[in-house]
């Protein structure tokens, strides 16, 4: 791999990362994405002015990620493994996703839908000031399905390609694309770089995202529900990458998910993902549940594929 | 009297089946109706006089500018073609069946003429009448297009009258705003989408010298004390409508997903679907079988419709029945 490391060290260092998230969470004084955000707003405001956009755009991109991840790969150089699993535990966000997502389940389940509607309109852009119980768990196990994919597969997946740098470039890139990749006046140009790299960062995790909640739904009829709503709807989805993720693990869930909700106060007509029931407070346990198993699945994959390496080597020798 | 869903008790009297043991989908009423607040002793007690704020509270949530409440939206399609002397009216076809039914009692030349040719009838007719979304098969003209069709039939003194009483969930706004011109009638119901069809209450938007023509017509007193009470609330609880409006929405498109599944592909809007089934009436006695009353249409639209399931039982219980039917 890029990162010079062997593949059963990479498989030790990505599950220590993944322990570590797990047992810490969200470092809770100083949390290096928010001092990022800082710095990329700053870049923003000085370098998105003209009409001119795509170019200052993909300069800020370059300005904002190079130099963090370059100093990464240069301290790992240094530092060596105790690095690559820090930097992993500072980019995974496994247990944040719980950690954000379980009080909304809390609240609706003691139907305190004033709570449920703040906690869910910290972690999704749509309107919640009106929302019905339906729809905040509909919201919050959305976020959850695209955010395991954000927050934990395309990090662990670029962990395993380039290691700790591998996973910071990427996390960066994937905070630009949240902050930058509108379709609006003020991002359409400006924002199309970070947009377009994330989409390609994030190719072929997602859809190894989509293929691992196929592999655990948990009953045959769940599998096949999960592949048949990923291969029909993710198409229909605005997002190349959101559109199998959530669909495929809508479809393992048995939910409903997607449909048409209101944004900035204007009904958005969004396809349907999924098929079953509407979501309800305990689906969202059960999307975290889906996508925390999905990474242990992917550390158990690393592990075997570290082993056959391991057997190869023995077998040469 | 012609044929309409929601007749439980002929199902219950037919299949020897309690009337507690159906799941009526025979409408296409909204089975999650509006939490009805306790009525005041006033309601009762008083002469139920018209009341400003009901009227206020519709014209807001309509968007139109003056409105008459009814007993129901069945009050004006009666009372309509009372309004007009002898004209030469078109029903778009299949329709919801009461608009031509009456329009024929009273001396006009009806024609019916499908759906998707109103455009070419507009010009040789004084009266237009349409549903839109249109019941049962969803079917939708554009704003746009039903404004123009206004104008033209104004300038020759005619009527373009749009039954919007599944217009609630669209998502494209309903024609209420344009309603002040003069040849433009809207009407909308309170019974469908708020689910409160045992309330019989309407509104007729138009201009303002029509709706006293037919205030006068219809008489006074003619929505109840507690009507007025209950529709006040739904009508200005934006909270309780903007969270049914998506709800509703999911719900129609997971009865579309359930039927597509089964090989039928349907129409409609959030609140039924529709399709020409081929054996519409085998189809309609094996969901009575199971205890589901669907909609039966033998003649214009020829075919079944579905309302929506009222909870997860009754979603599990129509699963099975298209299920099994498909293996018949």
């Amino acid at each position: 791999m890029l990162s010079g490391l062997s593949l059963p060290m990479l498989a030790g260092l990505m599950t220590a990362g993944v322990l570590l998230d797990l047992l810490l969470g969200e470092t809770r004084r100083w949390h290096p994405l928010v001092g990022f955000g800082r710095l990329a707003s700053a870049l923003e405001r000085l370098l998105n002015r003209d009409s001119r956009r795509f170019l200052p755009g993909a300069l800020a991109w370059s300005l904002a990620v190079l130099p963090i991840s370059y100093a990464a790969y240069w301290l790992c150089g240094l530092a060596g493994a105790a690095l690559h699993v820090f930097l992993l535990y500072l980019c995974l966000g496994l247990r944040s996703l719980r950690d954000h997502n379980q009080p909304i389940a809390d609240a609706l389940a003691m139907d305190d839908l004033d709570n449920a509607r703040l906690l869910t309109a910290r972690i999704v852009s749509r309107d919640t000031a009106n929302a019905d119980a339906a729809s905040l768990a509909k919201a919050s196990t959305e976020s959850l399905l695209e955010n395991g994919n954000d927050a934990v597969f395309g990090t662990l997946f670029w962990f395993a390609v380039a290691g700790g740098p591998g996973a910071v470039l990427f996390r960066l890139a994937n905070t630009l694309d949240a902050m930058w990749g509108y379709r609006n006046e003020r991002y359409d140009w400006f924002g199309c770089c970070a947009a377009r790299i994330d989409d390609l960062l994030n190719y072929l995790p997602a859809r190894l995202t989509a293929l691992s909640y196929v592999v655990m739904g948990k009953t045959m009829a769940d599998k096949k529900r999960a592949w048949q709503c990923w291969r029909s709807q993710a198409p229909s989805w605005n997002s190349p990458n959101a559109g199998p993720v959530m669909a495929s693990g809508a479809g393992a869930l048995g939910l409903a998910l997607g449909g048409d909700a209101i944004y900035d106060g204007e009904l958005e007509r969004r396809p349907p993902l999924g098929a079953g029931r509407p979501a309800e407070a305990r689906d969202i346990d059960r999307a975290w549940r889906l996508v925390a198993e999905t990474a242990v699945l992917w550390l158990i994959w690393v592990a075997l594929l570290a082993g056959l390496y391991y057997l190869r080597g023995k077998y040469l020798a | 009297m012609l044929e309409h869903g929601g007749n439980l008790r002929d199902a219950a009297r037919e299949y020897g089946r309690p009337l507690a043991d159906w799941i009526d989908l025979s409408t296409g009423i909204n089975p999650h109706g509006y939490p009805v607040p306790a009525s005041s002793a006033s309601a009762w007690h008083r002469l139920p006089e018209s009341n400003p704020a009901l009227t206020a509270a519709a014209c807001a949530y309509y968007h139109a500018p003056a409105m008459l409440p009814v007993a129901g939206t069945q009050a004006a399609i009666q009372a309509l073609p009372r309004l007009r002397a002898p004209s030469c009216v078109v029903v778009a076809a299949p329709s919801y069946a009461e608009h031509a039914h009456h329009w024929d009692q009273h001396g006009h030349s009806l024609r019916h003429v499908p759906y998707a040719q109103l455009a070419n009838a507009v010009d040789s007719c004084d009266v237009l009448v349409v549903c839109n979304p249109n019941n049962p098969t969803g079917a939708h003209i554009a704003p746009e297009v039903l404004l123009d069709w206004a104008n033209r039939l104004a300038q020759r003194g005619g009527w373009l009258v749009v039954d919007e009483a599944f217009g609630d969930t669209q998502a494209q706004a309903g024609l209420g705003p344009h309603a002040g011109q003069p040849g433009l009638i809207v009407l909308r119901s309170v019974g469908k989408f708020f689910g409160l069809a045992g309330l019989r209450l309407g509104f007729v938007a138009a201009h303002p010298e029509l709706l006293s023509k037919l205030a006068d017509m219809l008489g006074p007193w003619t929505v109840s004390g507690p009507a007025q009470q209950v529709a006040l609330a739904a009508l200005t609880d934006a909270r309780w409508q903007d969270a049914m409006r998506l709800r509703l929405r999911d719900e129609g498109e997971r009865l579309r997903q359930l039927l597509a599944s089964h090989g039928i592909a349907s129409g409609g809007c959030a609140l039924f679907q529709w399709w020409p089934e081929e054996d519409a009436e085998a189809f309609w006695r094996h969901m009575a079988q199971q205890g589901i009353w669907v909609r039966l249409f033998r003649h214009a639209a020829y075919g079944i419709r579905l309302g929506l399931p009222p909870n997860e039982d009754a979603w599990l219980q129509l699963e099975q029945a298209l299920t099994t039917w498909k293996h018949l």
